[in-house]
């Protein structure tokens, strides 16, 4: 064993852990307790308003020559987050998902200069169902995507969801999209996905149909991503517009675009 | 031979039968890794408490799908992790976890000599300062590692990642902390 790993072991012998608990005896006396008691009932009780969305047909095909990629925007990361230390150390509050986090800071960096929005590569869905490692989710009221791309890079891969703007589509500012719709294995990379808000940006815990999930709304806020070692990869973060995050068994799927609420809700209910 | 304590195995074959002491003597005999494990991700010796016991009960109501013949402490451990990660997320807080040695207790018991202890005192205090210095992740990697002596599937349990990419994670984790070390010796 390299000596930097055998100075660590004999530290971990060293270290002064707090004393454990008779845990034996506590369990012991609430294995009868029933299955599925609430330990956060605010979490739980507090669902998500039901809307019925109203089929419709979506005018596809139309200018489907464009490369999306191409045209979607995004902007660069520069050194906001690393060079203000202050700033980022003011977390005012913060709310998790297994995949995502959404801290709450008491004021913004200064949004960084746009660059080309970075999807992976171009494919389609039944390739990218081939090269994910897990079942790609289509939102059914959105049809078939204009767009599929694929990221490799993080465990199971990165799958996104491209769709242009349309009727109750409009276009969002910050990738110049109707809709974007991100997947990946929530399960597998725990903190992958980030979400910085300022004190003006909504932020509210849902459930949809039984998923956790959180809704971020209006004001600038930054969605950014980590390595795995939890690291913030610089070059990853954006500003973004509306955003839907959902816990969706062991996948994590993000929804963005300049939609409201209900409309978010809508797009999340009809995932397949 | 017949004084051999039971093995997991045994143990969680008659728990799946309703033995109750079957399932306590589990409990006993892996709480305090499991909530020292928590206690990695949570910071706090009640939360870690708490995430280590409800870890127990749901571990308890999902023993039946428990495969048996595989090794208990990893699928343990996912649960307890989980469990602490929610915990800390839930509260909207984390605490940063501080690791510190404990008093009066040298390796092996035998007192050096004041030269050799006071060096011994300063590698260990810049060692555990670059492992305070390290990010979240790196932290709790090595301290499942190496702190908590856990196998590889077991950090990659804690973790929540697949046994494949321990080794690296923990190279590179091993790398940044190298890094700080001699940033503060130049």
């Amino acid at each position: 064993m390299p000596e930097l790993e055998r100075m660590l072991s004999r530290l971990g012998e060293e270290l002064a852990w707090p004393e454990t608990p008779d845990l034996a005896a506590n369990v012991s006396t609430r294995l009868d307790e029933p299955a599925g008691r609430p330990e956060r009932p605010a979490w739980r009780e507090r669902r998500a308003r039901r809307l019925e969305w109203p089929a419709r047909r979506r005018l596809v095909g139309l200018r489907r020559t464009l490369a999306l990629a191409a045209t979607a925007l995004l902007l660069l990361a520069g050194t906001v987050f690393t060079a203000a230390p202050g700033v980022r150390d003011a977390v005012l509050d913060f709310l998790g998902l297994q995949g995502a986090t959404v801290e709450r800071r008491e004021r913004l960096p200064t949004p960084p200069p746009e660059r080309p929005l970075d999807l992976g590569s171009r494919t389609t869905l039944d390739e990218a169902a081939d090269r994910l490692g897990f079942a790609p989710l289509v939102p059914q009221v959105l049809g078939d995507p204009d767009g599929v791309y694929v990221r490799q890079g993080l465990p199971g891969g990165e799958l996104s969801l491209a769709y242009r703007p349309g009727p109750g589509l409009p276009r969002a500012r910050s990738t110049r999209l109707g809709a974007l719709v991100g997947e990946f294995r929530g399960d597998l990379s725990p903190e992958y996905l980030g979400k910085v808000v300022g004190p003006d940006t909504t932020v509210e815990q849902l459930t949809v149909a039984g998923d956790r999930a959180i809704w971020v709304e209006g004001a600038p806020h930054f969605i950014l991503y980590r390595d795995p070692a939890g690291r913030i990869l610089e070059s990853s973060v954006r500003v973004a517009q509306n955003v839907l995050l959902l816990e969706h068994g062991a996948l994590l799927v993000r929804l963005e675009g300049a939609f409201d609420r209900e409309r978010a809700l809508a797009i999340a209910r009809s995932l397949r | 031979m017949e004084d051999r304590p039971p093995h997991d195995d045994q143990l969680v074959a008659r728990a799946k039968r309703g033995e109750r002491d079957a399932y306590e003597e589990i409990v006993r005999r892996h709480q305090q890794i499991a909530f020292r494990t928590a206690w990695v991700i949570t910071g706090s010796a009640a939360d870690a408490e708490e995430a280590a016991q409800d870890a127990f009960l749901k571990a308890y109501r999902a023993l039946g799908r428990f495969r048996a013949g595989a090794p208990l402490r990893p699928w343990l451990l996912t649960i307890v992790a989980n469990e602490a990660r929610n915990r800390a997320r839930a509260a909207g807080r984390r605490e940063r976890l501080v690791l510190r040695v404990a008093e009066e207790r040298r390796p092996g018991g035998a007192v050096p000599s004041p030269e050799a202890a006071l060096l011994d005192f300063e590698q260990r205090d810049e060692l555990l300062a670059a492992v305070a210095d390290l990010s979240e992740a790196d932290r709790q990697a090595i301290a499942w590692r190496y702190f908590l002596d856990l196998s590889e599937e077991e950090t990659a349990a804690a973790l929540g990642c697949p046994r494949g990419t321990v080794k690296s994670r923990l190279s590179r984790a091993l790398g940044r902390l190298r890094e700080r070390l001699e940033a503060a010796d130049a």
